[in-house]
């Protein structure tokens, strides 16, 4: 609010769309962290897994596959890849952070390799915003984004399998007692993670001409960064993809924000992770006070 | 019982490290060109030390069971206001070193600070300040700046040479992994910095104060980001905003091949110069044998998974051997 | 043969070597209150999850409706209507209390639709049933401990259990609420419903219950007709064995006084206020039913919960704790309940653990020093006779008495005036359970002053100078040596002669 006062051209029309539609991406992304952390566990390989995805997408556009034949290809590629993930952490047991450390490298270098740094280029017309006008084709985009926002409002709020990942990450071992599969749900939302990570990647790539192969780096920490902000607990269990949103649209607000108010845009960065900082911190407050009130009510907690 | 005294205990990963070093110098000597030298070598090491001190540093902290992500920020943030206090405040770069580590100390503090007195958990606090101080070395020199021509007395650090074939960092290094190693292996604070990374409950009930334990941690290794930040900036030159970018996730790599736990409690120094070793050397390995820089990435992940996997099987053959012993015991009794 | 809801055969579990139940035998019957009794510890929480499908049992057979079911599972008990809730509630916190009900009562499969109006009104209405005033969309988190207990009972309710098991479902009801309560319990009784019921209140128990099972160390003693005992019949049958006179006496009479507290409270941990006094050379035993705030008095002492009233004296000298370190420093020492978590980091040596507390005092430096480590560790192994191949080993590999003995060598090596003990014995077996007697008898022998909690009646007598008793957070009675008797001291305890808080 503060920022539309001291900048009303900040809403124009015209800026919003196209910060929306850049917005959008990564919204996607973080809807799929989010999950994972919901669930307690974490994911930093997804801008690795992005830039896997948007080659993939790019080079079945060179070879003509349609719009939906490319958003197949691109979930079906994350969701391998989170697939990978998920085995590791719910089927071997290992800690999510040193395995998505690793895929991270391993997928990014091996793109390296494989690409040798080369764009994607000699795209169709038709892979732009997916053959529309540009302004349709944002609306596309922005379109694909709400709509993953609703599902996942709709997932997690009113269908019981959302529920079964607040479960999970709250307490795997009550969750087990109340005939929940906390390893299978765990695998099932890496793999999840993974397709929306491809979605987000498709979603990107189409507002190119062509795909940068290093596209996506820091998105993991972007993502993570919008759903912390966004007031999920990183201990699991707690947290509303709402505030998911809340989060992506404060963090993209910021550069453009600065740019509005005159200041140099370099302290997007500094910004955000002040946010980060101050979000957490006001969590541990209230967590804090809100434990003392559980405690102090029950005597008899050993 | 059981005995786990003498080499079982110590010399489980550091063993397997110990191999895959010998393994890959035994497979680049033939492979690779110039690399079986005196000048390679140090070469290595002279690569090796800004990461090894990061690495080195992250070792006590993933040890009390946190991390720290904001290691490779800070050694950007580091540089930048060395140079700043260098050429625009006119400071000799001693002092001006020495100003750039204690803003080091504070600023891990700062991390130490909201992972005890907040109880945040270390990774999203660290995560905050990974784009903090990444920000503020982007903020100050507004993403454009950067300082070159330093003297050459402060170049030497980074590029000299001592008695003409040693690194003049490496010294540096060397001093600090065994700081570190004495820190974590011989004295009280080493011991419970690993109690607490055990049992952080069985810490305290031990009457040992653990949330200044951990403020030392994170001090030290901003202390030690600041200390490689100097390296790096002698070593390269010039010091920019994005220096020691993605250095953090190699740090941590090094640390958790080389055996540390990243639950805390179990792991070495000398583990993680280990892995540290096996990293580097492979990746020079790679280039001298005229392979893809990329391969390096591709094996370092796989290798990681690989070697804790096999860890955990391992110690789920001896749970299960260990269960298989106790209900024998119970059955003759 | 029979018309047994549930029927449980020859049971035996075991955990890492310590055995929990052996060839335990139970049945239930429908529209029957069954009560399980036992002291603390005595293996009813393992039978429970046994049947709730927790646990695995090591050997033995199940039987529901007169059909062995194999392979109990937490899923598979659900769906033969066993429900149970549990002393410490099994919910979820971070999830409102009517999804807590949702995710026990709605069948689990991932696509159904979630109704948050129906499961609101459905949660509002069994919350009635209990007679709770909980608004279905709270935090389970936000609840206190008593209000979760309801919340767990109604939804064991809403699973249309055939099979009910509560365990101390009263522990922490207001009269009123156990009043509710148990109007309830007849109501379920008459639908057929069996319920499994353990309480440390008798009068309550001869109030619902039809017939009783009492465990002793992991034992059946035997199955009776609620009409056929009486209350100390029983507590003599829980309490069992004869007192041996195996408990070494003490040499010398009590000193000076070494640790007074003066209305010493913790409101937030649930010690109101308490005062007392323990002299050098006097083992005071601290009894209490579980919950009745005796951990939590010594985590007080013991700086973990700082006071927030009242006053610490040690000597005659008050102290000031904040935290734990105040509390070695002041020379008062606490050996934990929970040996595994709090008692010994299993995965140090044994060395390491000794040396733990001690660290200012054995590296005066700060370096440490591997010789004087050994030297403190192999002294202590050897004096308190723990059985292991050498100071190197983990503690981990120990057994639980060895890791008690670990436990207290790191105390005594820091040379305490005030040794707390928290259930010393617990889960250890008979031979180190008098060994670990004998050395706190030599300990106080030597001017130690100790007060030791402990929930084994034999013990407390056997080796306590003095005995108080704790209940709601109160110190509530006082006996002497010679006037301690395990009647009279589990009388007060219970608060003997009807339910009261």
């Amino acid at each position: 609010m503060g920022l539309w006062l001291a900048a009303p051209d900040f809403f124009k029309a015209r800026q919003l769309l196209s910060l929306a539609t850049a917005t959008s991406p990564v919204l996607v992304a973080a809807m799929g962290v989010s999950m994972v952390i919901l669930c307690r566990q974490i994911d930093i390989s997804i801008g690795s897994q992005f830039a896997l995805c948007s080659v993939f997408v790019g080079l079945a556009a060179q070879r003509g596959g349609g719009p939906g034949e490319l958003l197949a290809l691109a979930m079906g590629v994350g969701g391998l890849m989170g697939a990978v993930n998920g085995a590791l952490v719910a089927g071997v047991g290992l800690p999510s952070i040193v395995v998505t450390l690793a895929t991270m490298v391993t997928w990014r270098e091996s793109l390296r390799w494989w690409r040798e740094g080369e764009f994607v280029r000699d795209l169709p017309e038709t892979f732009q915003w997916f053959g529309a006008a540009q302004s349709s084709g944002q609306w596309m985009v922005i379109g694909a984004g709400v709509s993953v926002l609703g599902g996942m409002v709709w997932f997690t709020q009113f269908c019981s399998g959302g529920r079964f990942i607040y479960a999970v990450g709250s307490d795997p071992e009550a969750a087990r007692l109340a005939g929940i599969r906390p390893r299978m749900v765990t695998f099932l939302v890496f793999v999840a993670a993974g397709a929306f990570t491809g979605l987000a990647a498709s979603l990107n790539a189409v507002r190119f001409t062509d795909v940068d192969p290093k596209t996506g780096t820091g998105l993991e920490m972007q993502a993570i960064a919008a759903v912390v902000v966004g007031g999920v607990a990183v201990s699991g269990g707690r947290g509303r993809v709402l505030g998911v949103f809340a989060g992506v649209l404060l963090l993209a607000c910021i550069g453009p924000g600065l740019v509005f108010l005159n200041l140099p845009p370099q302290w997007e960065r500094a910004i955000q992770g002040g946010i980060i900082l101050l979000a957490v911190a006001s969590d541990g407050f209230s967590a804090r006070t809100g434990h003392r009130n559980a405690i102090s009510g029950g005597k008899h907690h050993a | 019982m059981h005995d786990r005294s003498g080499w079982r205990r110590w010399l489980g990963i550091e063993l397997v490290l110990t191999l895959l070093l010998c393994m890959e110098l035994g497979i680049f000597s033939r492979t690779a060109t110039n690399f079986w030298t005196a000048q390679n070598f140090f070469e290595v090491l002279r690569l090796s030390v800004e990461i090894g001190l990061l690495a080195v540093a992250m070792t006590p902290v993933i040890l009390t069971g946190g991390i720290d992500l904001s290691v490779g920020s800070l050694l950007g943030l580091c540089a930048i206001c060395f140079g700043k206090l260098w050429r625009d405040a006119g400071l000799p770069p001693l002092v001006a070193g020495i100003a750039t580590i204690g803003l080091g100390v504070g600023l891990g503090s700062l991390n130490g600070v909201l992972v005890t007195r907040l109880r945040l958990p270390p990774l999203i606090v660290t995560l905050g300040s990974f784009s903090l101080f990444r920000g503020f070395a982007e903020a100050i020199t507004k993403g454009v700046d950067n300082f070159t021509n330093f003297p050459a007395s402060f170049l030497f650090l980074g590029q000299g040479y001592l008695f003409g074939v040693i690194p003049a960092q490496l010294p540096v290094f060397m001093l600090v992994a065994l700081a570190v190693w004495l820190l974590v292996h011989r004295t009280v604070i080493g011991r419970g910095l690993r109690a607490m990374g055990y049992s952080p409950e069985g810490a305290l009930y031990a009457g040992l104060p653990v949330s200044s334990r951990l403020m030392w941690v994170y001090g030290l290794a901003g202390g030690v980001s600041a200390l490689s930040a100097l390296v790096y900036v002698a070593h390269v030159g010039q010091a920019k905003a994005d220096a020691g970018t993605g250095y953090e996730l190699l740090a941590i790599t090094a640390v958790v091949l080389g055996g540390t736990s990243i639950f805390g409690g179990k792991g070495s120094v000398h583990g993680t110069l280990l892995g540290l070793a096996v990293l580097v050397v492979m990746k020079n390995g790679l280039i001298l044998s005229d392979q893809p820089g990329e391969l390096v990435g591709i094996v370092t992940g796989v290798l990681l998974l690989t070697v804790l996997s096999g860890e955990l099987l391992m110690k789920f053959l001896s749970r299960k051997s260990e269960v298989r012993r106790r209900e024998r015991l119970l059955k003759t009794r | 043969m029979n018309n047994a809801l549930l029927e449980l055969r020859s049971i035996s579990k075991a955990f890492q070597g310590v055995v929990a139940l052996r060839e335990v035998s139970f049945d239930l019957r429908p529209g029957e209150l069954h009560a399980l009794l036992g002291e603390n510890g005595a293996g009813k929480s393992t039978l429970i999850k046994i049947i709730t499908g927790a646990h695995a049992p090591d050997s033995g057979e199940i039987w529901v409706d007169g059909q062995w079911v194999k392979g109990l599972d937490p899923r598979k008990a659900h769906r033969l209507g066993v429900a149970a809730i549990y002393q410490q509630p099994a919910l979820f916190p971070d999830l409102s209390v009517a999804e807590n009900f949702a995710l026990a009562l709605e069948p689990p499969s991932p696509f159904r639709r979630v109704r948050w109006a129906l499961r609101r009104e459905q949660a509002s209405q069994l919350l009635r049933r209990v007679g709770a005033r909980i608004d279905p969309d709270t935090f389970v988190s936000e609840l206190s401990m008593p209000e979760q207990q309801l919340v767990e009972i109604a939804k064991a309710l809403g699973a249309g259990a055939r099979v009910l098991i509560m365990d101390e479902p009263t522990a922490s009801l207001t009269r009123e609420e156990v009043g509710t309560l148990l109007g309830l319990i007849r109501v379920l009784k008459a639908e057929g419903v069996g319920i499994i019921y353990i309480s440390h209140r008798l009068p309550e128990i001869f109030e619902v219950a039809d017939r009783i099972t009492v465990l002793r160390d992991g034992a059946s003693v035997g199955t009776f007709a609620a009409g056929d005992l009486d209350e100390s019949e029983l507590i003599r049958r829980m309490v069992g064995r004869a007192l041996t006179s195996e408990y070494p006496p003490a040499l010398s009479e009590p000193g000076e006084i070494r640790l007074e507290a003066r209305g010493l409270g913790c409101a937030r941990w649930g010690v109101p206020e308490v005062s007392f006094q323990v002299r050098s050379g006097e083992i005071v035993g601290l009894s209490g039913l579980v919950g009745a705030g005796r951990t939590e008095l010594a985590r007080v002492l013991f700086g973990i919960t700082p006071a927030d009233s009242g006053q610490i004296l040690v000597e005659g000298r008050e102290v000031r704790i904040q935290s734990p370190r105040d509390a070695v420093d002041a020379g008062i020492c606490y050996l934990p309940e929970d040996r595994r978590r709090h008692g010994v980091v299993l995965e140090m040596s044994l060395a390491s653990n000794i040396s733990l507390a001690v660290h200012r005092k054995l590296f005066p430096r700060g370096w440490i020093r591997d010789g004087a480590e050994r030297e403190l560790a192999c002294k202590l192994i050897g004096d308190l006779a723990v059985k292991c191949s050498n100071g190197e080993a983990l503690a981990g590999d120990l057994s639980g008495g060895n890791q008690q003995k670990v436990a207290m060598a790191r105390w005594l090596a820091a040379g305490p005036r005030v040794l707390l003990l928290d259930e010393p014995t617990q889960g250890v077996d008979v031979g180190a359970k008098g060994e670990i007697h004998r050395l706190i008898r030599s300990l106080t022998n030597q001017g130690m002053a100790v007060l030791m909690i402990s929930s084994d009646l034999p013990e407390l007598l056997g080796l306590s100078d003095r005995i108080l008793v704790m209940r709601g957070g109160c110190l509530v009675s006082e006996f002497g040596r010679g006037e301690a008797t395990s009647d009279g001291v589990m009388a007060a305890a219970l608060g003997k002669g009807g339910v009261e808080l």
